[in-house]
């Protein structure tokens, strides 16, 4: 399965499609949110008159190249990570551009955009900036300890590091999904998932109550456009990735959405109940229970697909 | 051929006309002074000569009888070698005491040449009482001489001195009495044919009571504090003599007498030399005052040679055999060279504490004395020591004395420290006075040195296996050269070195296979494209070009070693290059010193391994046979290996690093850290390669190495995110990454080897890469601490594009070529299915995204400081290797298939199971595929069309100034409120608690406190009280006799 021309446009409507679901799961979101907290909340649609509107403002400042580079970084680290993953199993268009690496490059994919938005952030001379990057970056690490604890189980369980032979042998009904196979290894997936979601508990990084927005402190209009473009692509290919190697991928576009959904909205539902936890914290949390945790579920993987 | 009986004739002769002489003017006297010790070196070089060219052994009898009535002298290859040796001690100290001679009465002279007569005496004589003569006439004439200077202080330890004399003086006497008594003769040679030792306790007695006056004479632990109380009183030209002329009669003495003892006083013998050497050296580190520091290095030293020797006699090997030679009369003139040259150096310096010694710094020929005698006394090439040594751990590594080899390697381990820290405070201190030398007292110095380095060439020349080491000789002279045109200009060094270097690189690397040709590029194209910044150095760089020279040539050796031997020597003469390039480090002079003790610990620890290497393979130097042995296989391993992790720095062993390569230069720096740590990663290669998957017990040695490997990523990226400065943040990102490549070879399999040399190689290109980067950035802002820069992207950019691709190899995000580790890493793990330690060394990678931030950030973004608004960009010379880097890092990045294929196919030699299948320069494993290209292209074709997208959408872009931010509607004036930079990590090093704090240094710290208050404990000992010594010296002999005869 190597490249084919016709596969970019497959990609983009691929990315077409994910970034609509993503821009609709961040509207709802925060309507859950909103309502959970007895308000009204904003209309479902209102991330894309606030995309419109910042690509619209003309007024634009830079502080220097890697600022205006940021968020390019961000968004091809976000497309990356999507394209990398195969979507639709089975389907030789929607696999994206899988046959350029497995999920280790997925993994190290995600860190793309973060080091390039941090760098773009840097530059911007910003300390809140600085300060959320310092965070960030901090709490990013000791998040993928379960990450990585999880893509080794099922590496070892399936022997294979292919996210489409991995989604392969998850074929035939639930009852060979990881989640039920490895139950332990899903839970600490499921954490690592939380973790990565920018969500509360895990949401001190950008946290507006202490400082302003963090990271993209300084940026605004098309910058702010491109970030927001972002946020709704990344969350989704690593809601992809999770429901591919987790939940027994997707053959079909609608069981993608679906479980895509009911995924997405475990982090919605933890974030909105959960309070925030300080950086400190987190990353011990990260440390102690889910690293703990982590190493039990990879021994007990270990012996169980010896 | 003038008969020897000339050198007493003459010295006694002179004696007595001295004073007489002394009328006519000092002028005369002196003449006849010098004459006569000049005469006395000539006849001992003349018999040399004959003895070396085949003559008989001279045997004089006076008074025309036969021993044992006569008086029997001996002049054999021995006593010419001792009695030259003494005699030119002799005349050079003559010399250098010549104001001393001109201002003081003439008895003096004559009680030199009395002095240096009676160790010839003492060299020469065969029979017992007169060996008691000579001994009464030295001991007699330097308590005279050490009186030269009326003080206290001498007065005080000339009384001493004589207490102690005078005990050896009446042993010496009862023991030759009874000795007498039961042989009937004094005749040494003969009385040891009469006496039949097993027959009689009493012989044994009188043995051991002749034995002890000897033994005293060489000042054994713990009963030789009144020599340390004269070395440190007394003329530096007398103690000269006293040091290293008096020890060698009395020494010679000891040899003569050996035929004489059994195996149980050998043993004993041994057993106090070996103690006196440790003993001694342990309490040396304590000790601030210089020529009692030199004291106790000669005491050591002696108490080495002796031990030594008796072993090697006890072992069976002839008494004037070859071994014996080599070794104890390697050990011995290495001491006599160099200690009578550093005494004669503190004389002329004149100064009592160690740390005053700077002024060296102002005499370049002296300081390069000084270091050679420094690392003569602790056995580096080349000197004679080194071999010396070398042979010794053969020998006794033969033998199974491995508690021997323990003892003596920690003495010299314990010698090293303070040398070493004498030397680093030579380099370091301000010079604030100037020393005049004269001719007189500088001569002597310079002959030793040349002396010293002429003895370990001649050395070099005679150890087993001595002619491989041929592949040194064109490269030393270089660097002899080098030294001599040291007055150059740099470029023209630079350019010098720069062409050689090619062109030997140019030579040597076709030849090479495997992994050789591998460790070739890194160590000679990497080496001569890091010699390029070398050209934005101004003036001479003084001692720069030997040294690097000397380092590469080690490394070079490494390659083309095939025996122990060239191994061995390459591997020290590296050390030793890379340490005088350390050390050039404005503040790298304690970090210097501790890699200098680290090196020498794995060093020992792998001479050890080494030596039972030789034992078990049947005495044979050849190194491919490592692959053969089938004994002692795992310690031999563990040895080796303990030896290279030092140089690797893996965590326990990797305290000096952080320090000796962030204080380093500019160009050193990327020399020590991408370069010269891949050398430990090539012994081990050397090694693993030979002797695979040893085991102690149950227990793989490799599957405990491979958590240390897991745990030093994890570790050395741990404590490189907590750094303020830049280049020690680069130094523990080398711990970390070094812990890869460890744990990669720990795994055996053709992967584990590719993940290994992948990271070394990637290791190598972005770490050269970054240090000269942040060097050149250093270079200009003149701090290292990351927190007072900031935005310098605007000032420096080519240093920031540097960086900027470095930090992505660093830290394995695609597309750059850092994936291919990582990438290869899940695979093994999967594959070895070692995955516990996988998550600590992946959690390890993870966090080097923090330091790897913060260093680029700190740095390059983030608000710019007001000093630094008119930094320029780095010199060319730093930022043309920095280009080629970042082409092999792209070109490693879009083509991996070119540089990992090559590898791999040698790796299926080692081995042949589950390499990598290519296709199209896409990689595949049993597990999983990876498209170097493929993935630079998509993230490119990405980035293009979303920069596209950006600059569409944004028309009208403004430039605002460096204050233009949101900020609470304020406009912050001052860079520093603003820039983000101090403990920036401070959280996670919260969050982590206990994980964060250093406990091998901790642990380092406190070993050497321990062995600090230790040798502060013991030396109360010496209280300075004549009557205390004394009691010593009793209770020695009575708990020697205790244990030696109390069975």
């Amino acid at each position: 399965m190597g490249f084919e021309p016709i596969k970019i446009l497959y990609a983009v409507i691929s990315l077409f499609i994910i970034f609509n679901v993503g821009m609709l799961l961040n509207g709802i979101t925060r309507k859950i949110g909103a309502r959970v907290g007895r308000r009204h909340g904003i209309r479902f649609y209102q991330p894309y008159i606030d995309l419109v509107k910042n690509y619209a403002l003309r007024s634009n400042i830079s502080h220097g190249i890697m600022f205006y580079l940021g968020p390019v970084f961000r968004l091809t680290g976000g497309i990356g990570v999507y394209l990398f993953i195969p979507v639709i199993y089975g389907s030789q268009y929607f696999s994206n551009f899988s046959f350029a690496g497995d999920m280790v490059l997925v993994l190290y994919f995600i860190f793309f955009g973060t080091l390039g938005m941090a760098l773009g952030a840097g530059e911007s001379g910003h300390p809140y900036s600085a300060l959320g990057i310092g965070r960030g970056l901090a709490q990013v690490t000791a998040a993928e300890i379960p990450l990585v604890i999880a893509f080794l189980g099922i590496a070892v369980q399936y022997q294979s590091l292919s996210i489409t032979e991995i989604v392969g042998m998850q074929q035939g009904g639930i009852m060979n999904w990881t989640m039920v196979t490895n139950p332990l290894i899903t839970v600490v997936a499921i954490i690592a998932f939380l973790g990565s979601m920018m969500r509360s508990p895990f949401d001190v990084v950008l946290a507006p109550q202490e400082i302003p927005i963090g990271p993209p402190t300084e940026f605004h209009s098309t910058f702010l456009g491109v970030l927001q473009t972002n946020r709704a692509i990344f969350p989704m290919a690593k809601t992809v990735l999770f429901v591919n190697l987790f939940f027994g991928g997707a053959t079909n576009w609608g069981i993608l959405i679906l479980k895509a959904f009911i995924l997405y909205m475990v982090s919605v539902v933890v974030g909105t109940v959960f309070p925030r936890f300080r950086v400190d914290q987190s990353i011990r949390w990260f440390y102690k229970y889910a690293l703990i945790l982590g190493v039990i579920a990879l021994i007990a993987t270990t012996f169980m697909f010896k | 051929m003038v008969n020897p009986i000339y050198i007493f004739i003459l010295a006694l002769g002179a004696g007595f006309l001295l004073t007489l002489f002394d009328k006519a003017g000092r002028k005369v006297s002196l003449t006849i002074f010098y004459a006569v010790l000049a005469a006395m070196v000539a006849i001992s070089a003349q018999w040399l000569i004959a003895l070396l060219g085949g003559s008989e052994t001279a045997m004089i009898f006076t008074a025309g009888f036969k021993p044992p009535f006569s008086i029997n002298l001996q002049m054999g290859l021995e006593e010419a070698i001792f009695t030259l040796a003494v005699n030119m001690l002799g005349l050079l100290s003559g010399l250098y005491l010549i104001k001393k001679f001109n201002a003081t009465k003439v008895n003096a002279m004559v009680l030199f040449l009395m002095m240096i007569m009676g160790i010839n005496g003492l060299i020469m004589t065969r029979d017992m009482f007169n060996l008691f003569v000579f001994m009464e006439i030295t001991s007699i004439a330097t308590f005279a001489m050490i009186g030269i200077d009326r003080d206290i202080k001498t007065l005080s330890a000339g009384f001493k001195y004589m207490i102690a004399s005078g005990i050896a003086s009446v042993l010496f006497l009862i023991g030759t009495i009874y000795l007498y008594r039961f042989s009937g003769m004094l005749h040494i040679d003969s009385m040891a044919v009469a006496l039949d030792m097993a027959s009689s306790q009493a012989t044994l007695l009188a043995v051991f009571i002749l034995l002890m006056a000897i033994v005293i004479e060489l000042k054994p632990f713990p009963a030789n504090g009144w020599a340390l109380d004269v070395y440190e009183a007394v003329d530096s030209g007398v103690v000269a003599v006293i040091a290293a002329g008096s020890s060698a009669g009395m020494l010679f003495a000891l040899y003569k007498i050996t035929p004489l003892l059994n195996e149980t006083l050998l043993l004993t013998v041994a057993g106090i030399g070996i103690t006196t050497f440790v003993a001694s050296n342990l309490m040396g580190l304590m000790q601030k005052n210089a020529k009692r520091l030199l004291g106790y290095s000669s005491i050591g030293q002696i108490g080495l040679v002796a031990g030594v020797f008796a072993m090697l006699v006890y072992l069976g090997y002839p008494i004037n055999g070859k071994m014996v030679m080599l070794i104890a009369g390697g050990l011995f003139i290495n001491h006599f060279v160099a200690k009578a040259g550093l005494f004669w150096l503190a004389g002329i310096l004149n100064k009592e504490n160690t740390e005053d010694w700077g002024a060296l710094r102002k005499k370049p020929i002296y300081l390069f004395a000084f270091g050679a005698f420094i690392l003569a006394l602790v056995g580096l090439p080349p000197f004679p020591s080194f071999f010396a040594k070398w042979q010794m751990v053969m020998i006794f590594a033969k033998d199974n004395q491995f508690l021997v080899i323990a003892f003596i390697l920690l003495g010299t381990l314990l010698e090293a420290v303070y040398l070493f820290r004498w030397l680093g405070k030579i380099l370091e201190s301000e010079v604030k006075e100037k020393i005049k030398v004269s001719f007189a007292q500088g001569l002597p110095v310079i002959v030793a040195t040349l002396a010293v380095l002429g003895l370990g060439i001649y050395s070099a020349t005679i150890v087993p296996g001595a002619g491989s080491l041929n592949i040194f000789y064109l490269p030393l002279l270089l660097i002899a050269a080098l030294f001599v045109l040291d007055f150059l200009p740099v470029w023209v060094k630079n350019t010098l070195v720069i062409l050689l270097m090619g062109f030997y690189t140019w030579q040597l690397l076709p030849g090479l296979e495997g992994y050789r040709f591998l460790f070739g590029v890194i160590f000679l194209v990497g080496g001569v494209i890091l010699l390029i910044p070398g050209y934005a150095f101004k003036g001479k760089r003084v001692g720069f070009y030997p040294f690097a020279v000397m380092m590469y040539t080690g490394l070079a050796g490494l390659l083309i070693a095939e025996n122990t031997l060239q191994f061995f020597t390459a591997w020290e003469l590296m050390t030793l290059g890379s340490y005088f390039l350390i050390i050039r480090g404005k503040k790298a002079k304690p970090h210097a010193l501790s890699y200098m003790l680290f090196s020498l610990g794995g060093a020992y620890a792998m001479l050890s391994g080494l030596g039972l290497f030789f034992s078990v393979n049947g005495n044979n130097l050849d190194l491919a046979l490592l692959s053969s042995i089938t004994e002692s296989t795992s310690i031999i391993y563990i040895l080796l290996v303990i030896g290279f992790l030092t140089k690797l720095a893996s965590m326990g062993l990797h305290i000096w690093l952080p320090g000796a390569h962030g204080e380093a230069e500019t160009d050193v720096s990327p020399m020590v850290s991408a370069i010269l740590l891949k050398a430990g990663m090539f012994g081990l290669v050397v090694v693993m390669s030979a002797i695979q998957n040893p085991m102690i017990g149950n227990v793989s040695i490799n599957y405990v190495l491979s958590w240390l490997g897991a745990i030093t990523v994890f570790g050395g990226n741990l404590m490189a995110i907590y750094q303020e400065d830049a280049k020690r943040l680069l130094a523990y990102s080398s711990v970390g990454n070094l812990g890869y490549v460890l744990f990669g070879l720990t795994l055996m399999t053709h992967l584990g080897w590719l993940t290994s040399i992948t990271y070394a190689l990637n290791h190598f290109l972005f770490k050269a890469l970054l240090f000269l980067a942040i060097g050149g950035v250093v270079w200009r802002v003149k701090t290292k601490n990351m927190y007072e820069m900031g935005g310098l992207i605007k000032r420096m950019p080519i240093s920031f594009i540097s960086v900027l691709i470095g930090i992505i190899a660093l830290s394995g995000v695609p597309p750059l070529s850092g994936f291919a580790g990582k990438w290869l890493t899940y695979n093994v793990l999967i594959e070895k299915g070692w995955v516990l330690q996988g998550v600590v060394l992946i959690i390890g990678g993870l966090i080097a995204f923090l330091y790897c931030f913060r260093l680029i950030h700190t740095i390059f973004l983030g608000q710019l400081k007001d000093n630094h608004r008119k930094v320029k960009e780095a010199p060319l010379p730093i930022l043309i290797p920095q280009v080629i880097f970042m082409f092999a890092i792209m070109f490693f990045s879009a083509y991996p298939n070119m540089v990992l294929r090559p590898v791999g196919d040698f790796l299926i030699k080692y081995f042949p199971q589950g390499a990598i299948n290519w296709q199209n320069g896409v990689a595949f494993t049993a597990f999983g595929h990876w498209d170097g290209l493929g993935v630079l292209m998509i993230t490119g074709v990405v980035f293009m069309a979303v920069f596209g997208w950006l600059l569409l959408t944004n028309r009208k872009t403004q430039k605002v100034g460096q204050f233009n931010i949101v900020y609470a509607a304020e406009r912050p004036s001052r860079p520093e409120l603003t820039h983000v930079g101090y403990n920036f990590f401070a959280h996670y090093r919260k969050a982590l608690g206990v994980l964060s704090k250093p406990y091998a240094e901790k642990f380092w710290d406190g070993l050497s406190e321990l062995f600090h208050s230790t040798a502060d404990f013991i030396r109360k000992l010496y209280t300075g009280n004549g009557q205390t010594y004394l009691v010593h010296i009793i209770v020695f002999i009575l708990v020697v006799y205790a244990f030696a005869m109390g069975g």
